[in-house]
Order: C-alpha cells, then structure tokens, then sequence
C-alpha cells in the first residue's frame, strides 16, 4: 500500500516549505485547466443558468467522474486506503443545503465562485476582483451572524455513497453523467446560443468514444472487488464489540506515562495526542504536542486518522477518555489509546522532579525523569538538579 | 469561438485562441483532484482563503472582538495563528499563476468588466459583489464551494458534498432569470 505523499495531518498541523509547495504544484494545475475550460470568463460561466453554454456541467462532471473512477481503482487495487488516509469532508446536511442554496443564488448573481474567480483575475477581470472583495465581505458577515445559522451546524459525519458500495455509485453516476452530456449537447445546439457552435459533439464520434471509455472504466471499478462505503463501516463497528471488550479486560487500550513520554521525544510517527478538557485547562497546561479537541468535535477531528498510527487521548480523569475511545471503536477506529491516569499520572510519573519525590528513583530511572523534564519543561538542562532548591513545580 | 465581445478588442492577429474541448479540460482538471489526493491528501479548495482574508481583516480592525468570535475566533485565530499559514492559500497562489499562464498562453489576458453590451459595467460590478457575499456567507456556512465541497467531496462520494452540489444548481437556476439582463447584447 503506498501513502498519500504528505497526507492532512502533515499538510495542516505540521506544514513546511515542501507541503506549501506541493500545494502551489497542485494549485498550478487546477488554475491551468480552469482557465483552459474557459472558466477565467464570467459569461461562459454563467451559460449553463440560461442552456446557451453547458460547458461548466461538462467540465465539472467529467473532472468528478475522473477523479472518482481514479480513486476508486485505487482504492480497489489497494494502493491506498482512502478512508484513513484522505481527509474527507464531513457531511452536515441542513448546513450543506442551506449553504448550497445561498451559494447558488450568490453564484448567479456574480456568474463567479472561488476558484474559478481567481483564474479570471488573471485574466484580466474586474469583476472577478470586485466578487472576491464581496467574498471577503460574506466570510465577515457571516463571522458577524454566526448564531443565526450555528443551529444548522452539529458535529457532522463521514458518509458515502449513500449507502450503496463505491463501485455501484461511482458507475450509476458515470451512467447519469454521460446522459447528461448528451442533454447538454442537445440542449445548446435547441437553444442554439453561441453563434450556433453549442452543441458540436453532440453526433461526433468524440463524444461517444469518450462515453465508451468512462462506461468501460466505470464498469471495471464495479467489477473489481470493492470496499463497501458506509454501510461497510456500521458493520465494522459492530463486530468489533466483542474485541472491545476484549481490549478492555486487558487494559491494551491504555498508554503508559512513561511510553507516552518516550514516543513524543522520539519523534513517532503518526502519534495524535489529544487533550480533551477544555480550551482553559489546555491553555494552562498541557503535554507538549497535543492537541485540543472538545470531545464534541472529536469524531471529525480525528476521522483522517482513522486507523493510521495511535492516536492517544487524555484529560483530567479516565472517565472522558475511555467514554470516547468506546465511541471511537464502534465507529471502527483500533488505534485510540487513553493515557494512564490522565494529565495527573504524566506529571507525576513523568515530569515531577526527583528531589520531590516521597519515595527515592533508582539512577536509571532518575535519568530518564530528567530528560524528559528537560525535553517537555525546557528545565534541568540535563545536569542532576541541585538538592534542597527545587524547581517550581508548574503544571 | 470566442463569445466575449470585450475580448474582441484584443489586436487583430493577437486575437484569443477557442477553448480546449470542454471533456478534455475536464479530464484535465480531474488530474489535477486526483493528483491532490494522492500528494496532498486532500482535494482542491479555494473559498478557505477568501475566509481567512476575512478572519485577517477583521482581526486588524477589531482585534480583541475577533479573538472571541466563535467562527474566525476558535478556528482561524486560535493561540495567536497566522490564518494564512495553511496550505490552501498557496495552492490560490497556484490556482492564480496557472491561470496567469494559460490565459497569457491563449492571448486570454484582457482587462474589463464582462458583461453583456446592453448592460451596463456599474450595474454589473453591483451583481458581482453582491453574489460575491453571498457566495462569501454560503461557503463559510456549507464549509466550501465548488472546488472544497462540490468537486472534491463530490469525488470522494461524500453524501452531504453531493447535496450541497445539487442545491448550488437549484439556488443558481432558481434565481437565473431575475438577473438574465447582465449578459444580454
């Protein structure tokens, strides 16, 4: 199995000059075929609101189709397990729709969106500019009104291919992309917008061995042995409940201080730590590395990392942690660990001074008390610290 | 076939290149998605970064407001961030200069306010910012646009990107005749 170059977590919480410019690679691309398309001009764009011009749908639905078929043999080939290792939009449907509707009347209106407004600003379009400013304008009027509209938020979830199998979907949908390039042919050449050139391959032998092919594609990715979408990953979790509480008699599902400890100084990869108290406790104090996600937001937080590395999670107590974890693996996730005694049992194993300790530290294990102390603290600079003047113990 | 009447101002043998074959840049443009996947993990995107020029904006104006607001505030602004410090705002950088090229390329690159000849460019200019807030307020709502949501979730199959795709379409069909004047000659 091959991994996503660089994948989310490292795009997002750890980026460098090489993420960033992976990104502008992929931003140099995406901008080329936009203006190529003709989406740097707001006319051509706006064609597909009156039938004169359906480029925009043949474009998108071609694009979507391609990278669906895409990752779809991907993912049936077993490159790449896309469901841990892409980041995948959580679905939040009253937002989604709410958004959707407004964003088609704003689309209308300016016969402009995001991206493709930035490919008409260099080419030259004023109001390509004057939509961004008012894009701008939008994201603060929203900020401004947030509570009108936070009731349509919640916490999200990942669903696919509305319960059917990727393969099914993917060809049902090529099936109705196809047909409707056809409509869209047969609706310009009707219309007969653009100097009557709309609609020239509708009876060319292009169009139809382009279709062949996609149905041909779409065919061999349901064909192959598929992934189930979502309903694969309900069955997941409900198998697994017998493991679960296996892995809890066992107590594998918990982290040691001192483990904790060694794998963040080491580097591990793929290791989430999460601090689940709230943002004011975080802000006080927390292990160097980790995260602060409320548990509410949890599910989607760590849905890109899903069964890639260990994701650890800890608080004041147990109680939260484990309530999550329990959540985490029904939804399938095997890599959530909760750290032995919370925050309390890593300060007090791991980062209180030797010298205010009630019980004496064998040497070895002083040692490694001082370099994590030195590594999480910034203190000791790895020399014994001098008795009778010991540190603030800050938590 | 070029249908831009200002685009016709360009030099007579300068004059813009046709398209490319719309199935062609498609194919093209699902390139680009799926070699974002794989090398980024993650789809394009394009309305984070007019969000979090509004999340910088606002935070210069009215810095301690901004802090406590619930959206910029806790995502964008959270333990002092830098919202442009994120890998979208280089791939807009990108999204930019391959269109600076390609549009350079094609003699494309013409300065004006599109619109059709019987309207006028003020009237114009007033649509464009007035769908642009819309387009603004919606993304931020839906947590994308065409590019984040419609054409990456899309692809990925997710349920919610899908719908918000078909209601982007019934938003823009429903409103379409109301504003049919701009591109009328």
């Amino acid at each position: 199995m091959i991994k996503t170059f660089y994948g989310i977590d490292q795009l997002v919480t750890a980026p460098s000059a090489r993420t960033f410019l992976a990104a502008i690679i992929v931003g140099l691309l995406f901008g080329f075929a936009l203006e190529r398309a003709g989406f740097g001009s707001s006319r051509k764009l706006a064609g597909i609101f009156y039938f004169r011009d359906m480029t925009v749908l043949k474009v998108m639905f071609t694009a979507l189709i391609t990278a669906m078929l895409g990752l779809s043999l991907v993912v049936a080939l077993g490159w790449n397990d896309l469901e841990s290792q892409v980041y995948i939009l959580p679905t939040l449907y009253a937002a989604q729709i709410v958004g959707g509707l407004i964003f088609g009347v704003g689309f209308v209106l300016s016969s402009w969106c995001p991206g493709t407004a930035a490919v008409g600003l260099a080419s030259g379009k004023l109001d390509a500019l004057v939509f961004l400013v008012g894009v701008i304008i939008g994201t603060i009027v929203y900020n401004e009104s947030y509570g009108l509209t936070a009731g349509l938020l919640g916490k999200g979830t990942v669903l696919m291919a509305f319960g059917l199998s990727r393969g099914l979907f993917a060809l049902l949908f090529t099936l109705a992309a196809v047909g409707a390039f056809y409509f869209a042919e047969w609706i310009e050449r009707r219309v007969g917008g653009d100097g009557g050139s709309g609609g020239k391959y509708l009876h060319s032998m292009f169009l139809r061995a382009f279709s062949l092919v996609l149905i041909i594609v779409a065919v061999a990715v349901f064909i192959l042995p598929n992934k189930p979408g979502a309903a694969g990953m309900a069955s997941a979790g409900a198998s697994s409940e017998q493991a679960l509480l296996e892995a809890v008699e066992g107590a594998e599902d918990h982290i040691e201080p001192e483990e904790l400890a060694d794998a963040l100084m080491q580097g591990e990869q793929d290791l989430i730590v999460v601090d689940v108290r709230p943002p004011g406790e975080y802000r006080a104090f927390h292990i160097p590395g980790a995260v602060n996600v409320p548990l509410a937001e949890l599910i989607d937080y760590l849905a890109p990392y899903k069964n890639q590395g260990r994701v650890v999670l800890y608080s004041n107590g147990m109680t939260h942690p484990a309530q999550a974890r329990d959540v985490l693996a029904r939804l399938g996730f095997q890599n959530v660990f909760m750290l032995t005694d919370g925050i309390q049992g890593f300060l007090d194993r791991c980062l209180k001074p030797v010298s205010l300790r009630r019980e004496p530290l064998p040497e070895p294990q002083a040692e490694r008390v001082r370099v994590w102390r030195a590594y999480f603290l910034g203190t000791d600079k790895l020399a014994p610290t001098p008795s009778g003047q010991p540190d603030v113990f800050r938590p | 076939m070029n249908e831009n009447p200002n685009a016709k101002v360009a030099e007579g043998d300068g004059s813009p290149k046709p398209y490319w074959n719309p199935y062609l840049a498609g194919l093209l443009l699902g390139g680009a998605l799926l070699a974002s996947f794989l090398i980024l993990g993650a789809g394009l995107g394009a309305s984070a970064v007019p969000i979090r020029c509004g999340a910088l904006l606002e935070n210069l104006v009215a810095p301690a407001h901004t802090q406590a607001s619930e959206f910029f505030g806790q995502k964008y602004l959270a333990d002092g961030a830098n919202p442009l410090r994120y890998y979208l705002v280089f791939m807009f950088v990108g999204t930019f200069l391959g269109g600076l090229f390609s549009a350079v390329l094609a003699r494309r690159m013409n300065f004006c306010v599109e619109r059709g000849k019987a309207f006028g460019a003020v009237p114009r200019l007033v649509l464009a910012i007035a769908g642009g807030i819309l387009v603004g307020y919606a993304s931020a709502l839906a947590g994308g646009c065409t590019s984040g949501q419609a054409l990456t979730g899309g692809a990925l199959l997710a349920n919610g990107s899908i719908v918000f795709m078909l209601c982007v379409f019934a938003g823009g069909y429903a409103a379409a005749y109301f504003v049919r004047r701009q591109w009328h000659d």
